[in-house]
């Protein structure tokens, strides 16, 4: 064999092995990748510090967060990933800022069986429509609580009365236009859990919302 | 006699009509949410009825929020919820429930597109599972917290 044959015959085979590569290669290659995902869910700390869970079930598989700045694919395709500060800020920024405003509760606590509030609750109530006035577009919840002392339907009735009484009050106070949702639980919503006819100032109360 | 009977129907209707406003003011039935804050252009759609969001516009079961480009919104939910949202987003309430006495929670929404912030109100902390946001590739599921989210329109 002389030198040229033997080369061709070397270049014949490595084309052979190169065809067999591509083709074994197209075998195995994988379809083309996906878009790159961008719609994703980031799980943050609640306003309290805690930190609850996301779960995701989505089209390809199901993954759950559990850790702050934790963020998955809605898809469900991929396991967790850590998202930066940087990106947060770049695609939630806006959504962030907008925020309103979170929700904040007053208690507000009874002398047994009327609607006449505690000194200290009375004291309160400047502050309530102080607070209520400084939001914006504001509405409340007025909702009344009683004790479980004598019989539920007159608590009911009477727990409404409280919260009517606070209403008003409050109205007087300067929130005259504000939307007020007036409700009454009765005695079936006790702050401290007591047996039946049980006196306990705890539960003799007006919760309100400020939204 | 006459006067007197028209006196009285006008006088019943009085009544009826103040009951009405009473209601309205202190109850208003459909009402789950509240919108709170506005910048740039955003629209509520309830009932085939576009109107502009503004602070105090009513959220009900089935309202469509939707932001322009530059835009956000921010709406509070009667059970404490808070969702708020960057610009070009679309998010429609499917399910809102909230009677704590009777065990009787939900709020499913579906986000279309666009970016979310949301933090958990009284139903995620009563009924954890009762809280969903739909999107076109996956649902997510709210333990108790407060997330982001967003979606990249397919086009």
């Amino acid at each position: 064999m002389t030198a040229a044959k033997t080369m061709k015959h070397k270049i014949s085979q490595m084309a052979v092995t190169a065809m067999a590569v591509a083709l074994l290669g197209a075998c195995t290659t994988p379809p083309p990748p996906p878009p790159p995902q961008l719609s994703y869910v980031t799980l943050l700390p609640s306003p309290d510090g805690s930190i609850g869970k996301v779960v995701v079930q989505g089209q390809r598989g199901e993954q759950l967060l559990t850790q702050a700045q934790q963020g998955v694919f809605l898809d469900g395709s991929k396991p967790p990933f850590a998202v930066s500060a940087e990106q947060l800020e770049r695609d939630f920024g806006a959504s962030m800022k907008a925020r309103p405003a979170l929700p904040e509760q007053f208690l507000l606590y009874f002398e047994q069986g009327g609607t006449q509030l505690t000194a200290e609750s009375k004291s309160l109530l400047a502050r309530i429509v102080e607070r209520a006035l400084a939001r914006l577009a504001v509405d409340m919840s007025v909702i009344g609580h009683s004790d479980t002392q004598g019989a539920a339907n007159a608590n009911e009735a009477l727990a409404l009365k409280r919260a009517t009484a606070i209403a008003e009050q409050l109205r007087g106070l300067g929130l005259k236009d504000t939307v007020m949702v007036i409700e009454s639980h009765g005695e079936r919503n006790l702050l401290v859990p007591t047996p039946d006819d049980t006196a306990e100032p705890r539960n003799r109360r007006v919760e309100i919302t400020l939204r | 006699m006459i006067t007197s009977n028209k006196a009285m129907r006008s006088f019943a209707a009085g009544i009826l009509a103040a009951m009405a406003t009473t209601a309205f003011a202190q109850t208003p039935a459909a009402t789950v949410g509240y919108v709170k804050t506005v910048t740039g252009q955003a629209w509520v759609t309830t009932i085939g009825q576009r109107v502009p969001a503004v602070p105090g516009t009513a959220i009900m079961i089935g309202s469509q929020l939707k932001t322009q480009p530059q835009s956000t919104l921010g709406v509070t939910f009667k059970d404490n919820t808070v969702m708020s949202f960057g610009p070009d987003t679309e998010l429609t309430v499917d399910d809102y429930l909230y009677e704590p006495a009777q065990g009787q929670l939900k709020l499913g929404s579906s986000l279309a597109k666009g970016s979310l912030n949301y933090v958990s109100g009284v139903i995620a902390k009563l009924k954890p599972d009762a809280v969903t946001v739909k999107t076109p590739t996956g649902i997510i599921g709210v333990r108790g917290t407060q997330f982001v989210a967003r979606v990249e329109e397919v086009k």
